[in-house]
């Protein structure tokens, strides 16, 4: 069982290799062609033409894109990403610091989004050849013509201003020193046993992440349900039948499982997407994470934070989809095993 | 053929051909239905409410914004740029990505591997970052928001297309006609293509929903169209900072999106079962 | 001895665009303990419907409508959904037509058989597994142990098969049901896995239903045979007798048909038209077989017939079951005399090699496969030659080679003299002037969304071809006559069309340019019977009228024997044997012929043949 998922993750690592060194160049020639001058941006705005040109020569922007991008590469690998020119710091550091935020809240959301799915495709199935099937398709199609934006203002405005029910700027109230011990605020205040914290957090956390869950829920389910369907048409469900199994362990014990791998690999895309859709919820939610690290860079044009924040969702994009596949080769006799 | 016919027997389709020409024709007559110029500010009226609510105008018939501008109006030619961006940058992404997908699947070798390998490297973005980005490299405005969302989906209809073209060449009728000397153009155009085509509107339609999001996403950033034209991503932004003196400011532009998007859906979702579709990314 | 299962005009009705179709009717039958029925008819017959009505288990809109059913005294039409549960899987089993798909492929052999012998009350589960290999190995799976540790996938179809006939009899069963148990396998094996299931049946004692297409397969095993025809059983007898002395002109047509392996065949009985469909059915007065039958009179078409007694338990449901048995097939049909006199060979295949190289890239090994190895062979002009082989012999890669489809990796294709090897416009114009090929499936051999003139006449608009459409329809009218197809085919979809049809079209899209070769891969399996006759007599006349030379590739033996005047036997890549059709059947000299004889039923069918002439 371990050793075909050992050679997948072998093999990703491999994949991504090429795949991040060619994003990395991607994203270095778009922000390249850039209107805007790096160089005069990083300066006070009455700075001359001289003290640019000296700037402009001191940040290495007068050299061929190729030696400037081979120069970058060379920084990137030492964990140096270049100078935020609006905070005056390391880039590394300030993803570094953001991730977690980020990532606490995908994973999150991910698992919001995967149970909504799974109980919302098995209740869209039971409901198929009933009067209210009709129904419950639309209603899923409504909940998938939501963006997650919208579900985070309906939900800010519902919960937050609205009832007062929950928290929804930042991660924690006023008044908490967060102890940081791993980055992860869950993690973090679990580890310092802090549990009024960790309900702070969580609270916090509650508005965003369903947000994230409720706008990517609607796809799993109707893919599931579709799945299911499939599988049903399949002889081995009528076999199953015909051996005297109930419906429900036919559901439960051999539908689902094989519904599961289409689900899963569609799933893998979409968890893809959900990432990048914590960077919308992370703004209405003034969460502080690499959402808003990146919106605010691509407002100042501050290019060493959007060249490794745009990277850093890369890699997280790349091992969301390794994690799936693995899952995906574990649960696949077929691919398992020959 | 009897598509159309069938077609427009589905509820679904009419529903959403409804919705979807609703928000068109807005767009297209906006400067005749519009009660106001969507720029012109009005200090002396700011944040008001729909003229049905008890200080509301007449003159005003959805209330007006933090600037005194018309939301209606703006409602109105909001929906022009979100129908522009739907409609040409969904047709740009389909044209770009079908013909790649086409190519490479009937022909595999170097070039489907090449493509192949380009959509990997797209898919390891996701879509939001990536189209942000390139708003950071192209600069603000409808054209560039357009060219970005074409250069980011583009991937969608190869990745869904290619692999239906490789079903569909892999059918004896397609062997049959190279062998009664059909020659590769002809084979795509009048043996693939046509096998290929339900699936590339319901795709269409999809896209345009898609658009419509990934619009209002980048105006409500700011990186969408320039300050001065309406577009519902920025009032949604506007209204965010009078949540409490204006709730309609916020809910109107959100129902404004919603409307149009699942009107696309609709249609797509209508299509797809009509022409009898498999589409895994909706489910069916 | 009490009946285990008794039907009694059982029917079943189908609900299609509100009109109430019988798609079973008049179903009456007994079945002691430890006999076996077998039920006969082509597709669409309605016998499926039968295992179907016993687990409750019809396609949505079908419901039993009237009569009844009784399982050891029990009526099942109106049970209770619990206790008709509690009989499946444990009173009676089923065994499946295609046994890879009737297995779930997210668990393993042994999960499942567990899963099946918890409900037989086996408390625990070391007992369970015991039960389990000792089944397996009743099915003879010597290897259980391992086998249960296996997926689906890991197995062949044939061992599927017996995985499922080891769990149908080991909750002991009263009756269990085969639905054409053997359709989906290799020719090899069907034999083996019919024995199986008749050995598993005689030490069970157990009470089976054969269902089956295959007449003579039937009545190699059955006990009784029920033959269906359009929904209604239509004559049911001791299986002998059914056979011998059929007393329905329609067994008796299916049984001319079906060519047989063991001599030159005669020439086969040729029933028109198709069986009607539950929509047309009710079109038809009087006997519903009165269309097609040979012997019809006008009284025929004047009321249905009732079941009337012909012998001891032998009935059949027609008023001339007297002339039955006499119908004879017409005398001679154009019969392959090709080669009588030795001219220039049209085609010559000399050593020709498709080998496949599969590249590991992270193992950095290469394996490779020889598809095809050291083909050689010639097809004279209008010359009928067979290619029979197991499935995954490279008969089909053989085709592909010669169809230019793929390149070989040695040895030269020469058409009158010319290299058809290289790759280039000049070769590929001869072939598509010359060799043209008619397809197995015809679900996917013809465009959905082309018109049938359209598909027929599709080589007119080929390349800088452009016939104009009233030249186009003008040849497929002729060629759709040719075909035996109405004119107003033209017009129709391929959807509109019953597989026999597409296949006609099939055919006449590669006569369209009247090309010297055709390439036929499996073109009649997965045809009923009465379809697969007519299309065998349709190219032999087609032949005759246009000359043309045949590579016919089929796993049928008597089809190719009743077909082709030589024949080409391939194992493994290699053609191991070759020679005119009559020697090669009679004297096999290689091992694997042998085999492939050996494992076609010899049940004396050509007696019965004869039978019918004394």
């Amino acid at each position: 069982m371990l050793a075909p998922v050992l050679s997948l993750l072998g093999r990703r690592l491999l994949a991504a290799i090429p795949i991040l060194l060619i994003v990395s160049a991607l994203l270095f020639c778009v922000l390249r062609v850039l209107p805007v001058d790096p160089a005069a941006m990083s300066l006070p705005p009455g700075a001359t033409t001289a003290e640019v040109e000296a700037q402009r020569r001191e940040m290495g922007l007068e050299r061929p894109l190729a030696v400037q991008y081979l120069i970058w590469l060379q920084h990137a690998v030492h964990g140096e990403f270049g100078r935020s020119i609006h905070y005056r710091r390391d880039a590394g550091t300030l993803v570094a610091e953001t991730l977690p935020a980020t990532v606490e809240l995908a994973v999150m959301a991910m698992a919001i989004a995967g149970m909504l799915g799974l109980c919302g495709g098995l209740l869209l199935f039971r409901l198929r050849g009933t009067s209210v099937e009709t129904v419950g398709d639309l209603v899923s199609m409504l909940l998938l013509s939501i963006p997650e934006f919208l579900w985070g203002l309906i939900l800010l405005f519902l919960f937050g201003v609205v009832l007062h029910l929950l928290p929804f700027t930042g991660r924690l109230s006023p008044g908490f020193m967060r102890p940081s011990i791993t980055g992860f605020l869950l993690l973090d205040t679990l580890l310092a046993r802090r549990s009024d914290m960790l309900c702070d957090a969580l609270a916090h956390m509650a508005l965003p992440a369903v947000a994230l869950g409720l706008a990517f829920s609607p796809t799993l389910m109707r893919v599931l349900r579709s799945s299911l369907f499939d599988v049903y048409a399949e002889d081995f469900i009528t076999q199953a039948r015909l051996r005297g199994i109930s419906e429900t362990r036919i559901l439960l014990g051999h539908a689902l499982k094989n519904a599961a791998l289409p689900t899963l690999t569609l799933a893998g895309v979409q968890f893809g997407f959900l990432f990048g859709g914590t960077l919308l919820v992370e703004i209405i939610y003034s969460y502080p994470g690499m959402g808003n690290l990146m919106v605010d860079a691509v407002r100042n044009a501050d290019l060493p934070i959007i060249q490794a924040v745009g990277l850093a969702y890369c890699v997280m994009v790349l091992l969301i989809n390794t994690a799936v596949d693995s899952l995906y080769l574990v649960l696949n006799p077929k691919l398992r095993v020959r | 053929m009897t598509a159309s016919p069938r077609a427009l027997r589905s509820g679904r389709v009419l529903a959403g051909l409804a919705l979807v020409l609703f928000v068109g024709i807005c767009a297209i007559l906006a400067p005749l239905i519009a009660p106001h110029d969507p720029a012109e500010q009005n200090l002396l009226a700011i944040l008001l409410p729909p003229a049905w609510a008890l200080d509301g105008s007449p003159v005003f018939p959805l209330g007006t914004d933090s600037l005194g501008r018309c939301v209606l109006s703006r409602l109105i030619y909001g929906a022009r740029t979100a129908m522009s961006v739907a409609i040409v940058a969904s047709v740009g992404a389909m044209l770009l990505g079908s013909i790649l997908a086409h190519v490479c699947g009937y022909f595999g070798g170097a070039l489907d591997w090449v493509v192949g390998r380009a959509v990997d490297v797209w898919m390891s973005f996701p879509p939001v970052i990536l189209s942000l980005i390139l708003m950071v490299g192209l600069g603000t405005g409808l054209d560039k928001m357009i060219l970005a969302i074409i250069l980011v989906d583009w991937t969608r209809f190869c990745r869904v297309l290619r692999s239906e073209v490789l079903v569909v060449t892999q059918r004896d009728y397609v062997t049959a006609a190279r062998l009664l000397g059909f020659t590769h153009w002809q084979t795509i155009t009048r043996e693939i293509l046509p096998a290929t085509l339900p699936l590339l509107i319901t795709l269409l339609s999809l896209e345009m929903g898609i658009a419509v999001v990934v619009e209002a996403i980048l105006s409500f950033v700011g990186m969408g169209v320039k300050p001065e034209q309406a577009a519902w991503g920025q009032m949604i932004a506007d209204a965010r900072q009078y949540v409490y003196q204006s709730p309609w400011n916020l809910l109107l532009p959100m129902l404004a999106i919603i409307l149009a998007v699942s009107g696309f859906n609709l249609l797509g979702d209508g299509l797809r079962r009509v022409l009898d579709v498999r589409l895994a990314e909706l489910g069916r | 001895m009490d009946n285990v299962l008794e039907a009694r005009d059982l029917a079943v009705g189908a609900n299609i665009d509100g009109a109430l179709l019988p798609a079973l009717r008049d179903v009456s039958f007994r079945l002691a303990p430890g006999r076996i029925l077998g039920v006969v008819g082509e597709s669409g017959a309605g016998k499926s419907m039968i295992g179907r009505a016993i687990a409750h288990l019809l396609p949505p809109g079908f419901a039993i409508t009237a009569g009844s059913l009784e399982f050891e005294g029990r009526d099942l039409t109106d049970m209770r959904v619990r206790d008709r549960r509690a009989l499946l899987g444990r009173a009676i089993a089923f065994i499946p037509q295609g046994p890879l798909s009737a297995l779930n492929p997210m668990a393993t052999i042994g999960r499942q058989f567990n899963e099946h012998l918890a409900r037989q009350h086996i408390r625990r589960r070391a007992g369970r597994r015991e039960r389990a290999l000792a089944m397996l190995a009743a099915a003879q799976l010597f290897n259980g142990s391992q086998v249960l540790e296996l997926y689906p996938h890991q197995l062949s179809g044939g061992m599927c098969q017996r995985v499922l006939i080891a769990m149908a009899f080991a909750s002991h069963p009263r009756l269990v049901v085969a639905d054409e148990p053997t359709t989906a396998l290799d020719v090899t094996i069907q034999m083996r896995i019919v024995e199986l299931i008749a050995q598993m049946q005689r030490q069970h004692g157990t009470a089976l239903i054969f269902i089956t297409h295959d007449l003579r397969l039937a009545a190699h095993i059955c006990d009784d045979i029920m033959v269906m025809y359009a929904g209604r059983a239509i004559e049911y007898g001791p299986a002998r007798k059914v056979l011998s002395a059929p007393a329905h002109p329609y067994t008796r047509c299916l049984q001319l048909a079906n060519p047989a392996v063991t001599a030159k065949g005669n020439a086969l009985y040729l029933l028109p038209e198709q069986m009607p469909s539950l929509r047309e059915l009710t079109r038809i007065p009087g006997c519903h077989f009165a269309p097609r039958c040979p012997v019809a009179t006008r009284r025929c078409r004047l009321g249905e017939p009732p079941n009337i007694m012909t012998g001891a338990r032998h009935w059949a449901a027609c008023i001339r079951s007297e002339v039955a048995a006499k119908i004879e097939a017409p005398l001679e049909l154009p019969v392959a005399t090709a080669g009588a006199v030795p001219s220039a060979p049209l085609l010559e295949v000399q050593n020709l090699q498709k080998r496949y190289v599969t590249l590991r890239p992270m193992l950095g090994s290469a394996t490779e496969i020889t598809a095809v190895s050291n083909a050689t062979f010639g097809i004279e002009p209008a010359e009928l030659v067979g290619l029979v082989g197991e499935s995954g012999s490279g008969k089909s890669t053989l085709a592909r080679l010669l169809l230019g489809l793929e390149q070989p990796s040695a040895g030269r294709i020469l058409l009158h003299g010319k290299d058809l090897t290289e790759c280039s416009a000049r070769s590929r114009r001869l072939r598509v002037a010359n060799i043209q090929m008619v397809f197995q499936d015809p679900q996917s051999a013809l465009n959905p969304r082309r018109r049938i003139a359209g598909i027929v006449t599709q080589a007119m608009e080929a390349g800088s071809l452009r016939a104009p459409w009233e030249e186009r329809l003008e040849r497929a009218r002729v060629l759709l006559a040719d075909m035996g197809l109405a004119a107003d085919f033209a017009t129709r979809y391929p959807a509109h069309l019953s597989g026999g049809q597409r296949q006609r079209v099939n055919i006449a899209r590669a006569l369209c340019k009247l090309p010297k070769i055709l390439v036929a891969d499996e073109i009649v399996s997965g045809l009923d019977v009465s379809v697969q006759a007519q299309l065998l007599y349709l190219l032999l006349r087609l032949r005759d009228e246009f000359h043309f030379a045949m590579l016919f590739i089929s796993h049928d033996l008597a089809v190719v024997r009743h077909l082709c005047s030589r024949v080409l036997v391939m194992y493994r890549g290699e053609i191991v044997e070759q020679g005119p059709t009559e020697s090669v059947f009679a004297q096999p000299q290689h091992p694997h012929t042998r085999a492939l004889l050996g494992a076609v039923a010899t049940d004396g069918s050509n007696i019965n043949r004869n039978s019918g002439k004394r």
